[in-house]
């Protein structure tokens, strides 16, 4: 039966494409004319789909900006958010403008080229709750927070941003009960069911959190911000010319007052500086 | 009088009371102002309303049954104050009437997913279980481990296995051939081991007339051996494409637009997760009672030979 075998293996082999060459994302980019760019619209107001179906957000007009500054057109595909910080996109997206914070541990599979903005984490709590007045009350109480996230790490003091001039934070909430979700939008939505009910608190974007205030959640914020979080553009590892030509844009971006017209747009407040 | 008359009302208080111990844990004082007096009212109502169904004919009760249960349903969700204008206004997305960039969204794209998939795996089982059945070790030990492998691991990790593992081997693919890739094999791999029990099901002797009779053994197969199987094995499968309906909901995670990533995504947009959940299991629920109906059909057309008997 060699002969079988063998003939099998020559059979997969032939099925196989040869793997395609890394570190050629500008050329592909610019060669087919379209930046695909990953997002996750569950997360208003960075992105979410509109009563249209059609992408919105703050990330949803940095990535349209930078596509038309690079002069290709953009083009969103939507894996899971752990897809996205996995790395290893094999060229089925080029880009992500996602909020993303460059930690250490995503810093081994991603490239974080340009910072853009930062934005707030901050304690959220329901309205009926009285005890937890300031983070350092929230220690030892149970704490929902979006599942690999930055807060996740902050609850488990293990986050270090990799960014050049991240302000300096301190822990300041100790031995939480951690419970994650698959999104940060869930653990507001188990706040919301009552005080101590099955959360006593949540750690997310203080976007997120007026967002839902916004939309009539009966949650409050806790103090100042526990950290801010540098939020960059990530792209895969291996082709530095892209990245290069990314941060110069968004250099470009900063510079013009771009981002700051953006973030007044949709956060209220400029979050660029 | 009074014995017998005791001895019949002892079920009716024996349920009166187990409905009070299930009413516990809820809070109905909105009915009268009391919470006790509301509880008691509660299941009063409920055993008056079994006493009096009880008494109707059977298919009526059926009927009743469905009716005051939907009604309840609706009830409980009413209860939730949910924004109806906000389902209605992207129901469009959730149904799939509209397009993604010329592709299909929605429910659509999740009976698009279960079609081909249901094509492809009765496909799959079909050889699966003949080479089971066949007389090559070869053939039953791929056909053993294929269907020992993919009954044995979760489904969402086959799908992230295909969509994550396969580009380790230069082949890259979008959500929805890697979700229906998974799909396939999963359900080829349960199907296999229905087919085949289908098959073995038929005597022998109808093989030993058919070899009789001068029929060869792929003649025998086709022509005699399956066309008795299919009965047996519809019943079964029409239960695994029901099933997959909703297993087809796992494909959200890699970000196809399916029914689940629609409602989950668009219940985020307003914060409005609630509605776009009930929304979408509703349009579940209509599709598998579409499923069962074809089902039902379809075994009515070949159990015919044998409801004539």
């Amino acid at each position: 039966m060699n002969w079988l075998s063998s003939a099998a293996l020559a059979f997969v082999a032939a099925l196989v494409p040869i793997a395609s060459q890394a570190g050629e994302v500008l050329d592909r980019v610019l060669s087919k004319g379209v930046l695909v760019c990953s997002t996750d619209p569950e997360y208003p107001p960075q992105s979410s789909l509109n009563a249209n179906n059609e992408f919105e957000g703050f990330d949803i007009d940095v990535a349209t900006e930078i596509a038309k500054r690079l002069g290709v057109r953009i083009e969103f595909v939507t894996p899971g958010w752990d897809v996205i910080t996995a790395g290893n996109w094999s060229g089925r997206w080029d880009i992500s403008v996602g909020s993303m914070t460059p930690t250490k541990e995503r810093a081994k599979v991603l490239d974080f080229p340009a910072i853009y903005y930062y934005t707030p984490a901050s304690l959220a709590v329901h309205e009926a709750n009285t005890t937890i007045r300031a983070p350092e009350d929230a220690s030892g109480k149970v704490i929902g927070v979006g599942v690999a996230t930055t807060y996740e790490a902050y609850l488990k003091g293990a986050l270090e941003i990799d960014a050049v001039g991240a302000p300096p934070f301190s822990y300041r909430i100790r031995d939480a009960e951690i419970r994650t979700y698959d999104t940060d939008s869930l653990a507001l939505d188990d706040l919301r069911l009552g005080d101590g009910l099955r959360l006593d608190a949540v750690i997310t974007a203080l976007p997120t959190i007026t967002a839902a205030i916004r939309n009539g959640y009966p949650v409050k914020i806790v103090g100042d911000p526990l950290f801010l979080e540098p939020l960059s553009v990530a792209i895969d590892k291996g082709d530095p010319e892209f990245g290069a030509r990314i941060a110069e844009i968004v250099a470009a971006m900063h510079a013009d007052g771009t981002l700051s017209a953006l973030s007044e747009k949709w956060y209220g407040v400029d979050l660029t500086k | 009088m009074t014995a017998p008359d005791a001895r019949q009302a002892a079920p009716w208080a024996a349920g009166f009371l187990a409905a009070l111990v299930v009413l516990l844990p809820f809070d109905f004082s909105a009915l009268t102002g009391d919470a006790w007096s509301s509880r008691i009212l509660i299941a009063a109502v409920l055993v008056a309303n079994v006493w009096v169904v009880g008494r109707l004919p059977f298919r009526i009760q059926i009927v009743i049954a469905w009716i005051e249960l939907a009604a309840l349903f609706a009830l409980f969700f009413w209860s939730f104050n949910l924004s109806y204008a906000y389902i209605w206004s992207r129901l469009p997305y959730l149904v799939g009437t509209e397009l993604n960039r010329g592709f299909l969204i929605g429910a659509a794209l999740t009976l698009f997913i279960c079609f081909v998939a249901i094509a492809v795996s009765t496909i799959i089982a079909l050889i699966a279980a003949l080479a089971r059945l066949s007389g090559n070790g070869i053939a039953v030990g791929i056909a053993t481990f294929y269907i020992s492998f993919f009954r044995g691991t979760p489904l969402l990790l086959q799908i992230l296995l295909i969509y994550l593992g396969l580009p380790q081997l230069g082949v890259v693919l979008t959500p929805v051939p890697s979700a229906i890739i998974a799909l396939s094999l999963c359900y080829g791999a349960y199907m296999a081991e229905i087919f085949r029990a289908g098959i073995q099901a038929i005597p022998a002797g109808q093989t030993e007339a058919a070899r009789a009779l001068g029929l060869k053994p792929g003649q025998i197969m086709r022509l005699v051996i399956l066309p008795q199987a299919i009965r047996l094995i519809i019943p079964p499968t029409g239960n695994q494409f029901i099933a997959m309906l909703k297993d087809s909901s796992l494909v959200s995670v890699l970000g196809a637009w399916d029914l689940m990533y629609m409602a989950r995504t668009h219940g985020k947009a307003e914060f409005k997760y609630v509605e776009m959940l009930i929304a979408a299991a509703v349009i579940y629920w209509i599709l598998s009672m579409a499923f069962e109906a074809v089902q039902a059909r379809i075994e009515r057309h070949y159990g015919k030979g044998v409801a004539a008997r």
